[in-house]
């Protein structure tokens, strides 16, 4: 992780106290990571557990994913990757205004996201009528871990409007920023979990 | 600080005794179970049940004289090393960190020891496990709380006891009706999991004759303890034979379908009798011949269809034979437990009738 | 990390102010030594809560019939005693109990990482404990601590709180994996380089990484369950399309490195305790740590050697077989390091050593059965069955147990300032070795002889060697409450033990008993292992330590 800056106290003297700190968050929110990855893995080796002990995929009476839709929305979720990448990048450069642009969209982004997941549940539901306990493993796999998902998701839209009004209220300096790199992580972390499901879904 | 100077430099002769005591009891300790009685424990009826007790021996026997040397050395350690009283309270003990040749072969010799078990159990495991399927086809299905047996020419399903030839191969597939249980019979030191919707199979040849208990070894249920009453008989040709004709002549009339748990159950013509046994060996096991709330795992039944403190059944429908015969027939899994329905309970429509019938002579 | 970072306001010279009031101070406390008893006091009330039903099996027992209590409530009472014993009794013990009260006072830190964290860790524990008991008001869960669907899922309504429970509790060790490691990566003192750290330290290096990869696989085999019971999502249920084995592959990925989780501290103290009271260094001090990474990885790759008998593919038998062989290996290293640090040594007979020495005699005994599960043919006759109860118990109440017990009687004095009773502590480790042998070495040949396990009524030609087993059992019961009148009247009555009653040369002996709120008045710099008794301490920067003098910062001559 690039540090841009060296923090400074007060005095102007280095903020030895900060530096470190920041260092034991970011291990431990690594390592949050680490462990929040491992819960996704293991819901997707039950799902491919499954998948493998039953009759062909998807089992019969449901139709295939419509994949064209669920790529569409793929290119939403990376964009706004993209953008949270820039936004960091650009407050690392102190550009204040393109930061905050940025993450404005990553947050636009991110909620057409799960619009667009949205919809496909809705479609799904009420006119496949493929439901998470009614439509056997394949309900079960595929709303638990998508819908798992999307709420990383949410929860991420969250923090980063969270974000968003801090750094309007002055919270973070251009030395201090231990939340706006925690977030980005977060972001790619999300992304990189959608690529996996995306592939695992809709392609395989 | 003194440090032990004396000891620092060779083993001593006491080390020396000590460790020849522990090579005699070790020894002694190996051969007493390569001589065990084990078949007197339990007996052991197949092939590769035999196997299996000499590689018991074998696992015991280097087990029990490792053990030996563990204990005894820490226990000679332990007495030999103590600190005096005569000591200064500041007396260390030699001040040694390591010694690589040493690590080195403890390190190696387990490694080894490893490799030779590894190679052991694979042989007999190969034995057990990747015979060909062949002889006599038994299936064998678990239920809370006994396990059936289907035959080739036998309608419909054997309880109580699974009779099989001496010298014949068996491969018994099984399969659960309901929850996971675990067939065991000791004397075979064989067992697998009856899992449902899944088949699995076992295969092996009894070559000694007699009676041996079978035993649920996963837990299935409230009545899981009393899943052992049931009896594998090995037997000479010519008995088997009598068995499996009786076998089928006593169930030519019985479909080999399973049991619908559908279509309306004509309940005239109910034998109380005939529902009665049924009752003792499909249902008692559950439920108890007393009032409604002596419940074992589900209501007591004496008087269900004439409680006026329970006009209804546990599924909320008024307590009429028909109700009563349709929760025989579909069962039902919900809030207020689980009820199997006919195909599980191996219950036909005549059964069915019997036992209503029964149900509603208790008044 | 340098010397000179120590000296430049960091972490290592940063003291949080000093806690104020008795909420602050002893109940959401942020001090790790404060957390760790607090873990402890909780992890032995569910200890005799856990027991209580221990004696409730051994008292059905007695009778082949069975009688004292229903087949339902036997089949509730071993299922609560055995979530129980794991999950809220060793495992918080050995990780949240032990490793927060030693290992920061042993790497020279304030404080672990996440002080904040560390008390919401603490925190969800009593209160999935409490959820996990109170299941018995609606319907505890009957299973067997392992839950196996579908059985489970026609369970009582407690069976989706026992899965709540036990997800919360799993949080909390998720929560602490990440802490301690952390910590142990970051806040070594200057110049304790890993091959410096204590072996206590190296324990729970090993298991933070199990506590937080392990427990998060537990965490969805749960989550699914719950959705499962609650929503009637089909994951397990074959009815439905699910798989009853997927169920056993999700919890075995996570219970058998939780095996290692309850037993790689318990390592780590047993190391420490044998030199202290050898008076001598630690035989083979680099095999002993990297074995315990050995394990720990090894852990992983073994889970399904639980399912033999589940129609796991042949092959996956046969990998399964060879990788769990594989740990008898650097299992019996540590052994074989252990008893060669006795040799040569002085040996003191305290209580900890006593239990320290058990332990060394019954896990062994545990390790050796263990060989005939991992074979697949002696395990197809043996899997399910009593002799599986007797090996798991030596591992965790012979090897564990004995283990936290040997912690007890060598860090009370730490903790508390005041030395366990000795003579009450031999008492209670004799009463406990012959009652524990007495309770469980029968069961191996009750299991061979055709006795399954979770059965509340059983054969009656096995009723003389049950009767022998709950004898014991009461015998050990008797031990251990020798060990609790031992803790109250110590606490108020015990011989003061000073800084360091064992002559002990780890870090957290050079200071206080108990430590300042702030640990070190100036971090110490390290030069060597601490076993090395012939000489001086390997420490500077310790002189202060047991003067009344307050550190610098709190005087403000620092700076």
């Amino acid at each position: 992780m690039a540090i841009a800056a060296i923090p400074h106290d007060a005095h102007g003297e280095v903020d030895q106290l900060y530096v470190e700190t920041r260092e034991l968050r970011l291990q431990g929110f690594l390592l949050f990571l680490i462990s929040d990855c491992v819960l996704f893995s293991s819901f997707i080796f039950a799902y491919l557990y499954l998948r493998n002990t039953g009759q062909g995929w998807p089992p019969p009476g449901i139709a295939r994913l419509d994949v064209a839709f669920a790529a569409w929305n793929s290119v939403v979720l990376f964009g706004s990757g993209a953008t949270m990448h820039y936004a960091l990048e650009n407050w690392k450069h102190g550009n204040f205004m393109k930061y905050m642009w940025m993450l404005i969209a990553t947050i636009i982004l991110g909620a057409m996201f799960l619009g667009g997941q949205g919809y496909e549940y809705h479609h799904l539901i009420f006119d496949e009528k493929v439901t998470w306990a009614g439509s056997g493993i394949f309900g079960a796999s595929f709303f638990t871990l998508t819908g798992m998902h999307g709420f990383h998701v949410f929860m991420g839209v969250c923090y980063l409007t969270v974000l968003l009004l801090q750094t309007a209220a002055g919270t973070y300096t251009y030395q201090k920023y231990f939340g706006i790199t925690a977030g980005t992580l977060y972001w790619h972390f999300v992304d990189v979990i959608w690529v996996v499901l995306f592939s695992i879904f809709y392609l395989l | 600080m003194v440090e032990q100077k004396a000891q620092a430099t060779s083993l001593g002769r006491g080390f020396w005794i000590a460790t020849a005591v522990m090579a005699v009891a070790a020894v002694a300790g190996a051969i007493y179970w390569v001589y065990a009685p084990i078949e007197s424990w339990v007996p052991s009826i197949i092939l590769t049940a035999h196997q299996v007790d000499v590689f018991f021996r074998f696992l015991a026997a280097v087990g029990t004289a490792i053990y030996v040397f563990v204990v005894g050395y820490i226990v000679y350690f332990t007495i030999v090393f103590g600190a005096k009283k005569t000591d200064p309270p500041d007396a260390i003990g030699v001040q040694i960190h390591d010694n690589h040749k040493l690590e080195f072969w403890w390190t190696f010799f387990p490694t080894l020891l490893v490799v030779i078990i590894a190679i052991v159990s694979y042989l007999i495991w190969a034995e057990i496990i990747l015979k060909p399927a062949s002889g006599v086809v038994v299936e064998a299905i678990g239920h809370q709380f006994n396990f059936t047996f289907r035959y080739p020419q036998i309608n419909g399903e054997v309880t109580d006891e699974i009779h099989l030839p001496v010298n014949v191969p068996v491969t018994l597939n099984l399969t659960s009706s309901d929850v996971i249980h675990s067939f065991w019979v000791p004397a075979m030191r064989l067992k697998n999991d009856t899992i449902p919707g899944m088949v699995t199979a076992i295969k092996f040849t009894p070559y000694r004759t007699g009676r041996y208990p079978i035993i649920c070894a996963q837990f299935c249920g409230t009545l899981h303890s009393t899943m052992n009453k049931q009896v594998l008989v090995v037997e000479d040709e010519a008995s088997f034979n009598a068995w499996y004709h009786g076998m089928q002549l006593k169930n030519a009339h019985v479909s080999n379908a399973l049991p619908s748990t559908s279509g309306t159950i004509a309940l005239t013509g109910g034998d109380a009798a005939a529902g009665q046994a049924l009752f003792s060996q499909k249902c008692s096991a559950c439920h108890a011949l007393g009032p409604f709330d002596q419940k074992i795992v589900g209501p007591g039944l004496r008087g269900v269809l004439h409680d006026p403190k329970h006009p209804t059944l546990v599924d909320g429908d008024p307590a009429t034979p028909e109700n009563a015969a349709k929760i025989l027939q579909q069962g039902f899994t919900g809030p207020m437990g689980t009820m199997p329905n006919a195909t599980t309970n191996g219950l036909s429509d005549k059964d069915i009738a019997n036992v209503v019938a029964y149900l509603n002579s208790l008044k | 990390m340098s010397v000179a970072a120590a000296h430049s306001g960091g972490i290592a010279d940063h003291i949080h102010p000093e806690p104020q009031g008795f909420v602050r101070r002893y109940v959401f406390s942020i001090d790790h030594k404060i957390i760790g008893i607090q873990y402890l006091i909780t992890g032995f009330v569910f200890m005799m809560l856990a027991g209580l039903l221990a004696e409730t099996i051994r008292t059905q027992l007695l009778n082949a019939s069975g009688g004292f209590v229903s087949p339902d409530t036997y089949n509730e009472v071993y299922s609560v005693h055995g979530s129980a014993m794991v999950w809220l009794v060793i495992i918080p013990i050995a990780t949240g109990g032990f490793g927060n009260l030693v290992f920061p006072l042993m790497i020279g830190a304030r404080d672990v990482a996440f002080p904040w964290l560390n008390m919401l860790s603490f925190w969800i524990f009593p209160v999935s404990g409490l959820m996990l008991f109170s299941s018995f008001l609606m319907g505890a869960p009957a299973a067997g601590w392992t839950e196996y669907p579908p059985v489970s899922l026609q369970g009582a309504p407690g069976t989706t709180m026992w899965c709540a429970a036990i997800f919360l509790v799993g949080v909390s060790s998720t929560l602490t994996g990440i802490n301690f490691l952390v910590t142990i990566l970051k806040m070594r003192a200057p110049g304790m380089t890993f091959t410096r750290m204590p072996l206590f330290v190296w324990g729970q290096f090993a298991t933070a990484p199990l506590l937080m990869i392990a427990t998060t696989a537990l965490a969805a085999a749960l989550a699914a369950l719950f959705m499962e019971r609650v929503f009637g999502v089909p994951f397990y249920d074959p009815t439905k399309g699910g798989s009853p084995v997927l169920w056993q592959h999700m919890f075995w990925f996570y219970s058998h490195p939780a095996v290692y989780i309850m037993i790689l501290p318990l390592f780590g103290i047993i190391s420490e305790v044998l030199p202290t009271f050898s008076r001598k260094p630690i035989f083979g001090y680099k095999l002993i740590a990297f074995s315990s990474m050995a394990i720990a990885l090894l852990g992983f790759m073994v889970w399904a050697h639980h399912m033999f008998t589940s129609g796991l593919a042949p092959f996956l038998q046969v990998l399964f077989m060879v990788m769990t062989f594989t740990i008898a290996v650097p299992t019996g290293v540590k052994i074989f390091s252990w008893i060669a640090t006795l040799w040569g040594g002085k040996i003191h007979y305290s209580t900890a050593m006593l239990f320290a020495l058990g332990f060394l005699a019954l896990f062994t005994f545990g390790g050796i059965t263990g060989v005939f599960l991992a074979a697949v043919p002696t395990d197809l006759d043996l899997h399910g069955t009593y002799f599986v109860v007797g090996h798991f118990h030596y591992v965790l109440v012979g090897g564990s147990l004995m283990g936290v017990f040997a912690g007890m009687y060598y860090w009370f004095a730490k903790m508390s300032g005041r030395l366990l009773n000795e003579t009450l502590g031999k008492v209670h480790f004799w009463l406990f070795f012959v009652g524990f042998n007495m309770t469980f070495l029968p069961m191996h040949w009750l299991g061979f002889m055709g006795m399954p396990r979770w059965v509340a009524t059983y054969d009656p030609q096995f009723q003389f060697w049950n009767r022998f087993e709950s004898v014991g059992s009461y015998i050990m019961t008797l031990g251990i409450l020798c060990f609790f009148i031992n803790v109250i009247y110590s606490i108020r009555a015990g011989k003061k033990a000073g800084p360091n009653p064992w002559n002990a040369r780890t870090l957290e002996w050079q200071i206080p008993s108990p430590p300042n709120y702030y640990n070190f008045k100036h971090i110490p710099t390290v030069y060597g292992l601490p076993y090395d008794f012939s000489q001086p301490l390997p420490y500077t920067g310790l002189e202060d330590e047991l003067t009344d003098s307050p550190p610098a910062q709190l005087t403000g001559a620092h700076h």
